[in-house]
């Protein structure tokens, strides 16, 4: 009787204990509305105020400037230039992690034992700070005591020391080989992680058909792969798109502005010239072209989800 | 080695084949910069100029000199507490976030959705309106205020890290702790977080070690020695127009050791935690 009754009781109170349950949930979730309040729509407006006026870091907003920011910038060479060679960093880095890191992430598989011995190496890139990675692939890349000279010259392919650094295209290479270094560990893990959850079945009924290694990855790990890899892909390039510390440490954006990408153009335009209005509409200018690149990249991404899945 | 994929058949005595080969150069390439930034940190500055890998007349030197040079032990004490306040920061707003969003339906998943594509901006667009709000709010060149500016930014990526683990928690659960009278908050608190508490440990030591690695919102929000960050301290060595390379490499490598110490000691489950999203 008592036990029918607080089931009844607990009938009619589950409409009410819903609208509490949401209500307690909403709550729970209103920090993160106060921080997105916070770390998008704050920015956006502050930025678009910026962009309109006259500003410096010392005093924002000192006069009204219309569009002329945005003129400034738009007809600014070297600007666009930074547009298109974060996009010339952002795709090739992307597709050299995915392509070493699903070869990596093929090796752990194969090694089996000796692939946890390799999770932990993989961590070492992964968890050094961007700046670090930067400072020792400098050591490597010098012109005056980089091991790379020291390597060329003892092999006598060389007669004096190099200034990779100093060379435009050099310098974009010791770019995307530092992230790389830092990168590929990290696409590796999560492929790794997917080559695990593939069903081993279908791998032994093919290799029982007399499949080769080549043609059992071809015809059945890649195109299982395909929407991780898809993801992973994404992921990087939206995150090569940020790349700041390694331009600062390795090359400063030079030599002249040769790897200056936007965002560290940006840092100059504010944080060196202190044109916090210029800076300002460059930094719209720079969000309106990353959103304009990752978008279709991210529904090509999703459609390649779909049909794998 | 290769033919320990299949259990089922014997052990074979180990025989070197061409894979073996390319995992050694493969963990070469892994610890290849590190070595060397390592060797360098030995190095006197004549001995750096030779470019070879080993120094050949290994000194001390460069490491008490590292932080006799700058205020390293107070970057790195910076770095520390700026990282664990943020971390803090961060897992309180996303855990409970990640967990209602996952019971509000449509209005959850907006939010999460929103919060995903504010990841897709680069933080230099965050860094003037920041510089504004740090400023007005007192905060500029502080700890306190890095680390907020770090617990806020890093909550997008607590929230997908931290998502997967709740998704597996079935509602069946929460519902027993309901009929028990408890809310959503004690119900997160005292049934839902034990059980994720793998994901937590992961997520926050992601997020941590994202604030101790960050470069250019410390570079920009602080400006001197009491509050700068070992990223900033680092990239100071290079300031003058002579580097000084074995000081420098001796700083890194102290302020990466920390790091190091907790990848090595939470292995697992920082693999554990990078990779749970990612498996479908």
């Amino acid at each position: 009787m008592a036990l029918a009754e607080s089931i009844d009781t607990a009938r009619t109170d589950a409409p009410a204990r819903r609208r509490r349950w949401r209500l307690g949930n909403a709550s729970l979730a209103s920090p993160l509305v106060v921080t997105l309040a916070l770390t998008t729509l704050y920015p956006l407006v502050a930025l678009v105020a910026l962009s309109l006026s006259k500003s410096t870091l010392g005093k924002p907003l000192r006069d009204w400037a219309g569009i002329a920011n945005f003129t400034r910038v738009l007809g600014d060479p070297a600007f666009l230039a930074s547009l298109w060679r974060s996009a010339a960093f952002a795709f090739p880095m992307a597709a050299v992690e995915l392509v070493l890191g699903l070869a990596l992430a093929l090796l752990f598989h194969r090694l089996v034992r000796a692939g946890r011995v390799f999770t932990s190496l993989a961590l070492l890139p992964l968890m050094t700070p961007p700046v670090m990675v930067g400072v020792a692939w400098k050591l490597i890349f010098a012109a005056d005591g980089g091991l790379l000279n020291g390597w060329l010259r003892a092999a006598g392919l060389i007669d004096a020391p190099m200034s990779f650094l100093g060379s435009s295209s050099w310098a974009a290479v010791a770019i995307v080989v530092a992230d790389a270094w830092q990168w590929t560990p990290f696409v590796a893990l999560l492929c790794f992680a997917a080559i695990k959850g593939l069903s081993e079945e279908v791998m032994e009924a093919a290799r029982l058909d007399g499949a080769t290694a080549w043609q059992r990855f071809r015809h059945i790990t890649l195109p299982l792969l395909v929407p991780t890899l898809a993801a992973v892909f994404l992921l990087r390039l939206v995150m090569a798109f940020k790349l700041f510390d390694l331009v600062y440490v390795l090359t400063f954006g030079g030599p002249g502005f040769d790897t200056t990408t936007s965002g560290f153009q940006i840092w100059r335009l504010a944080f060196e010239q202190f044109d916090v209005g210029r800076a300002a509409a460059a930094t719209l200018v720079f969000v309106g072209f990353v959103s304009l690149v990752i978008w279709p990249a991210s529904r090509a991404a999703r459609r390649l989800e779909a049909r794998y899945t | 080695m290769t033919l320990a994929a299949h259990p089922a058949r014997p052990q074979a005595p180990h025989r070197w084949s061409w894979i073996d080969l390319v995992a050694v150069l493969v963990a070469a390439a892994f610890l290849l910069p590190l070595a060397y930034l390592l060797s360098v940190s030995f190095k006197s500055p004549d001995q750096v100029l030779s470019g070879s890998f080993l120094p050949e007349a290994p000194t001390l030197a460069n490491w008490p000199a590292a932080f006799g040079a700058t205020a390293l032990t107070r970057f790195i004490v910076n770095s520390v507490l700026t990282a664990v306040l943020g971390g803090v920061v961060t897992i309180l707003i996303a855990l409970p976030a990640a967990y209602a969003c996952l019971r509000l339906d449509k209005a959850g998943e907006r939010l999460v959705s929103i919060a995903f594509g504010s990841f897709v901006a680069p933080p230099i667009v965050a860094a003037i309106p920041f510089f504004f709000l740090l400023k007005a709010a007192g905060l500029l060149n502080s700890v306190v205020g890095l680390a907020l500016v770090y617990g806020l930014t890093n909550v997008p990526v607590a929230l997908w890290l931290l998502m997967p683990f709740l998704r597996r928690i079935p509602r069946e659960i929460e519902d027993a702790a309901a009929i028990d009278g408890a809310g959503p908050l004690v119900t997160l608190v005292r049934v839902i977080a034990p059980l994720v508490a793998p994901g937590i440990a992961a997520t926050a030591i992601i997020v941590v070690i994202l604030g101790y690695n960050e470069f250019l919102f410390a570079s920009v929000f602080t400006f001197a020695d009491e509050t700068r960050t070992l990223t900033v301290g680092i990239s100071l060595f290079q300031g003058d127009r002579l580097v000084n390379f074995g000081q420098m490499a001796a700083a890194s490598l102290a302020g990466i050791a920390p790091i190091y110490l907790i990848a090595l000691l939470a292995q697992r489950w920082l693999v554990a935690g990078l990779t749970e999203g990612s498996v479908k």
